[in-house]
């Protein structure tokens, strides 16, 4: 154990020495960003953000006085945050209009999803704001072995991995030129990330599955659970847990009855702001776990093997760690190492 | 079609009763033997000897579970629903003599979506109202408003008044269609919209036991009306003026039956979601079966529409593994084809 942690120890000071002498940025600078290429003149004067993780990844990078507008929320911006966030208007909760973004002018668009800025935008397409001048950006986790075009949330053709994250923190540290400040954000992204899968790999767990339930339209309809691709099957994956979901879809509907069937040992229920549908509420996800007829005798529930994640987390989001590292002590406080 | 009436006619009425209620057994049965994952028969011929006849069989607690609280409720809901939406169409296509008239017609689905996402998206009663409560709301605010616009236009005895009905359903169905949109342009995002169009297309899988409750007499209250009305549905199909001149009071048989289908749809779809087609396509291939006097005609549509729906309840879980389609997307794509060979056929047969 202390071993490994002075692995960890050792690879992030590599990390962080690497990062002590990143370059600056060399202008024009040219991307190739989701099948296409931008190209910066200078560092973006202003940015507006359509998508919480675009808005989060920017003021994690200490960007937050750059950013004009946000758009697209979630759930409430991380507390650190919070200060920064309230001094900066929001064009719209969900979906902004075209000239709302425009009427900022921007030196950039960072989105976070394809469907918002992108080839069938529903904002814009990438070419209507590169027709008035405005750069875009998408978040790689959206493109990168991911089809936006199969599937109502996209489908994912290989297993989502935290690499994408990393790169959308680089490259948008490059655009801005402050890589210095990118690497060191990827540098404890990484090390929060082996450190959780090693508390995990110390356990020595088999045989443990899980299902992630982020909300259901109605109380006792099929929920939504997390496919094996995208960020709750990495999560899984790297822990060692078996998701018993085996849909390819982001957020597929499979029934309680396959659920139960199933019978994971743990479950894992999101936590969220959105009171859309009653399901969105964690209690009320409780509260059907423990009184269904079916549900409630699963062993995850009659051990109370059940976690709670902030959903945001179970996106492909900078908070992604996080949600491993959630994990990773539920696996540990659950006690199932024989 | 005359032979197959005159051979019909020879089994007798009761015999005609056992063998229905016999197939909606069967259809039931087989309801709760398949399902997303397999449960042996034994299985669930044990739960329902413990549960029914309070036998004492050791069984896994999850499967006694699925098969009794999961698939027993929603293949009784599915029959309830099949049925109710049937009889409704059947009863609209007679009483307007129109063989388009499906029971969303009169607004209700449009309505109930609009109350629907009222609730959910725009927030309206704070959580306190659930989404089916304000789907029947919906529904019935919107048979109302085409109600009273039917009435306005003059709908209602006469052969012009039916078409007035009609006109009445497609504008206030256009207007809460629009009030649908317009809600979910204004204040949802996209993963909202989806779980509402998931639900609008039509879902069984929330069905429990307190929905039977609701389901099976207003299943039961449609097929009444049907067979109590069922001389007089047999007049309308001479249109409203024959039907007066042979003793029919029709403006009140007329407000009735409509009132009746417009709760049974209501209800129905406030429980599952508007499931398309069942309505429209099950009492032509019941004519086809049984012909257009609407005593044996009732209670067949009642009946196919029941076994319709369980068996496409029962495809849509199935179809792929481990994921469950919206049994509208079955309807249509099982129905759709059924409807053109009835078509075909009864070109031929003519």
């Amino acid at each position: 154990m202390t071993v490994s942690r002075l692995a960890i120890a050792a690879v992030s000071l590599a990390f962080l020495t690497a990062s002590a002498s990143a370059e600056p940025t060399k202008y024009p600078l040219t991307l190739d960003n989701c099948g296409e290429k931008i190209t910066f003149e200078k560092a973006p004067a202003s940015a507006v953000t359509v998508g919480q993780a675009a808005t989060e990844v920017l003021y994690t990078l200490g960007l937050g006085d750059k950013v004009a507008g946000t758009s697209v929320w979630f759930t409430d911006v991380l507390p650190e945050f919070k200060a920064i966030n309230d001094k900066i208007e929001r064009l719209a909760d969900n979906d902004p209009s075209f000239e709302s973004v425009v009427a900022k002018r921007p030196g950039l668009v960072a989105a976070q999803f394809e469907w918002h800025v992108g080839p069938s935008g529903i904002v814009a397409t990438r070419t209507q704001f590169h027709d008035v001048g405005i750069p875009t950006y998408v978040l790689p986790t959206d493109c990168v072995a991911k089809d936006n075009t199969v599937g109502s949330d996209g489908t994912r053709s290989e297993l989502f991995s935290t690499a994408p994250i990393h790169q959308g923190v680089r490259e948008l540290a490059t655009i801005f030129d402050v890589q210095d400040r990118g690497e060191e954000v990827i540098a404890d992204l990484t090390k929060r990330e082996a450190s959780a899968i090693e508390r995990a790999k110390a356990l020595n767990l088999h045989d443990v599955s899980a299902v992630f339930w982020f909300s259901s339209a109605e109380m006792d309809i099929d929920p939504y659970v997390a496919g094996r691709k995208g960020a709750p099957a990495y999560m899984m994956d790297k822990l060692g847990i078996k998701n018993i979901v085996e849909s390819d879809e982001e957020w597929p509907v499979v029934g309680w009855e396959t659920i139960a069937k199933a019978n994971p040992t743990i479950i894992v229920i999101a936590k969220m702001d959105r009171r859309r549908f009653p399901a969105d509420d964690y209690a009320k996800k409780l509260e059907f776990l423990k009184t269904d007829p079916v549900a409630s005798q699963m062993d995850a529930v009659k051990n109370n093997r059940i976690v709670v994640m902030d959903a945001h987390a179970m996106d492909a989001t900078i908070r992604t760690v996080s949600g491993i590292e959630v994990l990773a002590d539920a696996l540990d406080s659950f006690g199932l190492a024989k | 079609m005359s032979l197959a009436f005159a051979r019909q006619t020879h089994i007798s009425r009761l015999g005609r009763g056992i063998l229905g209620f016999a197939a909606l057994g069967a259809a039931i049965l087989a309801g709760m033997c398949i399902g997303e994952t397999p449960i042996p028969v034994g299985v669930v011929l044990q739960t329902l000897a413990n549960k029914i006849f309070g036998a004492t069989y050791v069984l896994d607690p999850i499967e006694m579970g699925i098969v009794w609280n999961y698939r027993l409720p929603r293949t009784i809901v599915a029959a309830c629903c099949g049925s109710g939406l049937a009889i409704s169409g059947m009863v609209l296509q007679s009483l307007l003599r129109n063989a388009l008239a499906d029971p969303y017609l009169l607004g209700i689905s449009a309505g109930a979506s609009t109350g629907a996402v009222m609730v959910t998206v725009a927030g309206l009663g704070a959580g306190a109202i659930s989404m089916s409560l304000g789907a029947f709301a919906g529904a019935v605010a919107a048979f109302l408003l085409v109600a009273v616009l039917a009435r306005a236009a003059g709908g209602g005895v006469t052969l012009h008044g039916t078409g007035q009905i009609v006109l009445a359903g497609i504008a206030g169905s256009q207007l809460f269609n629009a009030l649908t949109s317009f809600i979910i342009t204004k204040s949802a995002n996209a993963e909202q919209a989806r779980g509402i169009m998931f639900w609008l297309l039509g879902n069984l899988s929330g069905a429990r036991w307190p929905d039977v409750w609701l389901a099976v007499p207003i299943a039961v209250l449609g097929l009444m009306a049907c067979i109590w009305h069922a001389r007089a549905l047999d007049a309308f199909a001479f249109g409203s003026e024959s039907a007066a001149s042979l003793g029919v009071p029709v403006r009140t048989v007329q407000v009735a039956l409509i009132g009746v289908t417009a709760l049974v749809t209501a209800v129905m779809v406030s429980i599952v979601g508007s499931i398309g087609f069942v309505g429209l396509v099950i009492p032509h291939a019941a004519r086809f079966l049984v012909g257009v006097r609407h005593g044996r005609l009732g209670p067949t549509t009642a009946l196919i529409g029941a076994a319709f729906l369980i068996a496409a309840d029962v495809l849509s879980r199935t179809i792929i593994k481990g994921q469950v389609l919206p049994i509208g997307v079955i309807t249509a794509l099982v129905g759709a084809p059924a409807f053109a060979v009835i078509l075909i056929r009864g070109r031929r047969a003519r």
